[in-house]
């Protein structure tokens, strides 16, 4: 009786193992996003197969990008083989990093004789190394721009977008007062300011271009300064003061809300990441062929900002298939597949000379624009423990444009508080 | 019946032994090593090291901590009284001659039997902004003038976490009490009503006291439970907006996340002994009567 | 009498309250899990009714949600099976044997059930990826066999004390070991505790959220709740069709087990919450 039931549990677990036999040729790749990215990376995979022979898994991650980097964190935590190769967002290269999660590259990169100049410089030196040596490259790169309705410029005698914050003001002013007699809903300028990290992005867009932004030096940050303040209470002053950005923009607007309502001829000027030019030049978009993009403006004392977005591949440290994984980063990144980013999703490519690919061009006139905000597009603290800072931020940047807090003693409190977060995770 | 053979004592201990062997090493060994883990500087990016009460100083000058524990405390309070009151309720309905019982009974337990991860994406739907039913209700039924923004303000966030907490935990209270209250022998009820009570002075007089030792223990055992919620939050407000509506396993866990084990363990720690307090409290007060055992 | 009536008044609204709050969420699941857009109640007009969101649930690969009910099913069956026999054993021991520290282990096993899964499940991480075990079945049983056994021990021995130890007598003196005693007569006798048990097992390894949430990864292990509440669609366009969808098919099982066999569950509850 007794032997009968060891015998039945025996085998009950030798079921359940056979559920865990993973195959050791093919390497695992973890990409996220929406239907039809994951349909692209199946169809590039199947032409690295062919090309090389080497199988791949394309593991599917949720869009969301904390989603992603929890599954990641979790695989790499607990030291799996698996995924061997995926994509990270600009973000948190620096905790994976840090974290020694990260396959060094360096070694791989003069094995296979690449040149790492056709790269945005830039944006490599500041996010895809870790103590001098190379962990990942970048697959697209995303820096915050000023999209702007051509028609409704020349229509009320605007030459040109403005270049300046007080020149946007003046201009959404007059534009807003005569489009709202026809359309109530109409603003002058959609941004992002919910509680989210999207918020420090565009608050380091406006901070940063005053000569402010996250100042970090000597193991201290600096928050409360009077670039910064200014900035603050400059964004405060779109929503309450000047009016010409929606009281929903510090409850909700995140990059789809301000997208659609932009998209619906609701706004005159938006800020937002590329991705939304070719959602604007779709068929049912209203504001098809009325739309162009421009670098966003500054504050007189300063320069534009771009803050810099993206996502970057790397290779894990536990991968038990770490060439074949470098054969597939190295085709992720090449020109070719670039190219058919850019071509297919409207992604910008991480490589600089594809910008300047004729076809390319054709199809996205606007590229040559961006590439130049790229080159100059400024990253958050390359820090693996940015997330922490980033929330701070989030909450008292969020509270000073909702009225709560002044910009003061937001920006006072926050630097107080990253302070605390900086001496927790310095200490060696 | 008492040991008879040395065997039939090794009999006794063998039996209790798989469970004896579970309970230890899936449930104490991991709160004896968290509990050890809270001691240790134990961050992802950096060396592992023991830093004693390193962790803990942190959380007593942390804002984030103090704001977690006063959301869990108002949670606990607001949502637990109105689950007891609504299960009191409930179970007095259920408790009387009602045609198609059994069809109520149902109802009322089918918010307990679904997954709380199903039930919280259920809620953010009803809480949408435009399109939700908690909006079409409210403004349909002229409560509010326009849509509600449940989930991107604090009061919203609150309010809606607490709904949903309500909705998914009442059949549970509502069970308890009802099993109070049918151990209330009628005849107490039929001597009142005999003697010209009305059925008001018949629940104060009569069901209130006897049922007030059930009431204790659905109330502890809930308030247990509501210290440590994190589904509900995690799925329907994930902390938010802006951490305030962070219960402290919700904030445990977002270290966790970000690779900072120990200050996690730290937090969880906390939890742990407030909870540990209140449930010795709990079995004192329940004091079983060990009949037959 | 008026207060008859008056009391009669207040019953049946109260059964009507009752009725509708517990299943409207249910009902607007239903609905918009059948309808084309999630926006149905304010373009009544305009919506169609189909089972295509349920179509495309149970037939997209790359949202594999078939694996998660798979998963979910086997873990929860693995776990609340290998539970009931190590806590039908332990409460046989503790009603009919005479075991030192027995009230000890009874109440230490109750304060368990009460412990904060978060104070658990960090240690439990670190514990299962040194074992490899991160995205297996095994991280997720061997927990959930421990998470669940407080309940049904204390269940099955407020069941098996109500059995006479005549009973036991009867077969020791016939020449029954306690194992056959336990197997042929206890769990024959005891039948309705074992069936809440199982049940009560079954649907709370099903519902289990946070450690499903930390100790696996993607589809070879996830469970159906991780799964829904990580479902996604495209860039902040939450499908709300699909995820309906996908709710009600999970939760159809727990329904219609709640629903039939809604005495054993009450009956189970009541006893594991307060004694007789």
């Amino acid at each position: 009786m007794f032997r009968k039931s060891f015998i039945l549990m025996i085998s009950l677990f030798m079921i359940l193992f056979a559920g865990c036999r993973r195959t050791e040729e093919a390497i695992t790749f973890a990409v996220g996003g929406a239907p039809n990215e994951i349909e692209f990376w199946e169809t590039l995979v199947k032409e690295f197969t062919r090309q090389t022979g080497i199988k791949v898994n394309i593991l599917r991650q949720p869009t969301d990008t904390d989603q992603r980097r929890q599954g990641l964190v979790i695989s790499l935590k607990s030291r799996k083989a698996d995924p061997d190769v995926f994509l990270m967002d600009v973000a948190w290269v620096a905790q994976f990093g840090a974290s020694e999660w990260l396959e060094p590259l360096d070694d791989y990169i003069k094995n296979e004789n690449m040149n790492l100049d056709v790269f945005f410089n830039r944006v490599v030196n500041l996010v895809d190394r870790y103590n001098g040596g190379l962990i990942a490259l970048p697959v697209y790169i995303d820096g915050g721009v000023l999209y702007y309705r051509k028609d409704l410029l020349r229509k009320y005698g605007y030459s040109e977008p403005p270049e300046t914050w007080d020149k946007l003001v003046d201009c959404a002013l007059k534009v807003q007062k005569d489009m709202r007699n026809i359309n109530p809903n109409f603003y002058g300028f959609l941004w992002q300011g919910a509680q989210y990290e999207g918020l420090v992005c565009n608050w380091i867009e406006f901070a940063a271009s005053n000569g402010g932004g996250i100042i970090l030096r000597d193991g201290k940050i600096k928050l409360n300064l009077p670039s910064n303040i200014e900035a603050v209470q400059f964004m405060y002053d779109l929503i309450h003061t000047y009016k010409i950005s929606p009281p929903n923009t510090f409850t909700e607007m995140k990059e789809e809300e301000v997208r659609m309502s932009f998209q619906k001829g609701d706004a005159l000027f938006e800020r937002n990441w590329p991705y939304a030019w070719a959602l604007h030049q779709s068929e049912d978009s209203y504001v098809k062929g009325k739309v162009d993009i421009a670098p966003l403006p500054h504050f007189p004392s300063g320069k534009s900002v771009s803050t810099l977005g993206g996502w970057h591949i790397g290779i894990s440290k536990y991968s038990d298939a770490k060439s074949k994984a470098f054969k597939f980063l190295k085709f992720v990144v090449s020109y070719e597949t670039q190219k058919k980013l850019a071509l297919k999703l409207g992604w910008n490519p991480g490589r600089k000379d594809v910008y300047n690919d004729n076809e390319v061009l054709e199809r996205l006139p606007h590229l040559a624009k961006l590439k130049n905000v790229f080159e100059n597009a400024l990253p958050r603290p390359n820090l693996p423990y940015y997330t922490q800072i980033s929330e701070i931020l989030q909450h008292y940047i969020n509270a000073a444009i909702a009225g709560k807090l002044t910009p003061e003693v937001a920006l006072s409190q926050a630097e107080k508080e990253a302070q605390n977060v900086i001496e927790r995770y310095e200490r060696k | 019946m008492s040991y008879r053979t040395f065997s039939e004592a090794k009999q006794s201990y063998t039996f209790i032994l798989p469970l004896i062997i579970f309970i230890l090493a899936f449930i104490l060994l991991p709160v004896v090593g968290t509990f050890i883990n809270s001691f240790f500087r134990d961050i992802s990016f950096l060396q592992r090291k023991f830093i004693m009460f390193g962790n803990y100083k942190q959380l007593f000058n942390d804002p984030g901590f103090y704001g977690a524990i006063r959301f869990t405390i108002l949670f606990i309070v607001v949502s637990v009284t109105i689950e007891i009151i609504l299960g009191l309720i409930f179970a007095l309905i259920l408790n009387e001659t009602i045609p198609f019982r059994g069809f109520l009974r149902a109802c009322v337990l089918l918010p307990w039997a679904i997954p709380s991860a199903i039930s919280a994406r259920l809620w953010e739907l009803i809480y949408n902004y435009n399109y939700g039913l908690a909006n079409f209700i409210c403004i349909k039924s002229g409560i509010s003038t326009g849509p509600i923004n449940w989930l991107g303000s604090s009061v919203g966030a609150f309010f809606g976490l607490v709904i949903a907490d309500v909705w998914k935990t009442t059949p549970f209270v509502t069970i308890i009490l009802l099993a109070g209250l049918s151990a209330i022998p009628t005849e107490l009820y039929l001597q009142a009503k005999v003697d010209g009570t009305n059925f008001l002075q018949r629940f104060y007089k009569i069901t209130m006291p006897l049922l007030k030792p059930v009431l204790v223990v659905a109330l502890l055992f809930r308030t247990i439970d509501a210290l440590r919620i994190f589904d509900l939050i995690y799925v329907l407000t994930h902390g938010g907006p802006g951490g305030a509506t962070t219960s402290l396993s919700l904030y445990a866990y977002k270290y966790y996340l970000a690779g900072d084990f120990g200050y996690g363990s730290a937090v969880s720690v906390i939890l742990f002994v407030i909870s540990f307090t209140l449930s010795i409290i709990y079995i004192k007060l329940a004091r079983f009567g060990e009949s037959g055992i | 009498m008026i207060e008859e009536r008056f009391k009669s008044v207040l019953i049946w609204i109260g059964y009507v309250f009752i009725a509708v709050f517990c299943l409207t969420p249910f009902l607007y699941m239903i609905v918009i899990s059948l309808s084309s857009s999630p926006d149905f109640l304010t373009k009544l007009g305009e919506i169609e009714f189909s089972f295509k969101n349920y179509y495309s649930v149970l037939t997209s690969k790359s949202l594999h949600f078939v694996d998660y009910l798979r998963n979910s099913i086997i873990v929860s069956g693995v776990s609340a099976f290998f539970c009931i026999i190590i806590a039908g054993f332990a409460a046989y021991s503790i009603t009919r044997l005479d075991l030192p520290g027995k009230m000890l282990i009874l109440f230490l096993v109750l304060a368990v059930s009460m412990f904060p899964q978060i104070s658990l499940v960090g240690y439990l991480f670190k514990f299962m990826s040194s074992l490899g075990w991160i995205n297996t079945y095994f991280a997720l049983i061997f927990p959930y066999i421990a998470w669940i056994l407080p309940l049904s021990l204390w269940i099955l021995v407020s069941y098996f004390a109500q059995i006479p130890k005549d009973l036991d007598k009867a077969a020791l003196i016939d020449g029954c070991t306690r194992w056959q005693i336990l197997l042929k007569v206890i769990f024959p006798v005891a039948a309705p505790g074992i069936f809440s048990v199982s049940l009560l097992s079954f649907i709370f390894a099903f519902n289990e959220f946070m450690f499903a949430l930390m100790l696996t990864i993607d589809y070879r292990s996830r469970t159906i709740p991780v799964g829904i509440a990580l479902f996604q669609g495209l860039h902040g366009e939450i499908p709300w069709g699909n995820i309906m969808a996908g709710s009600t098919i999970a939760v159809i099982p727990v329904v219609l087990l709640t629903i039939i066999f809604q005495r054993y569950i009450i009956q189970g509850l009541t006893r594991g919450s307060i004694k007789g």
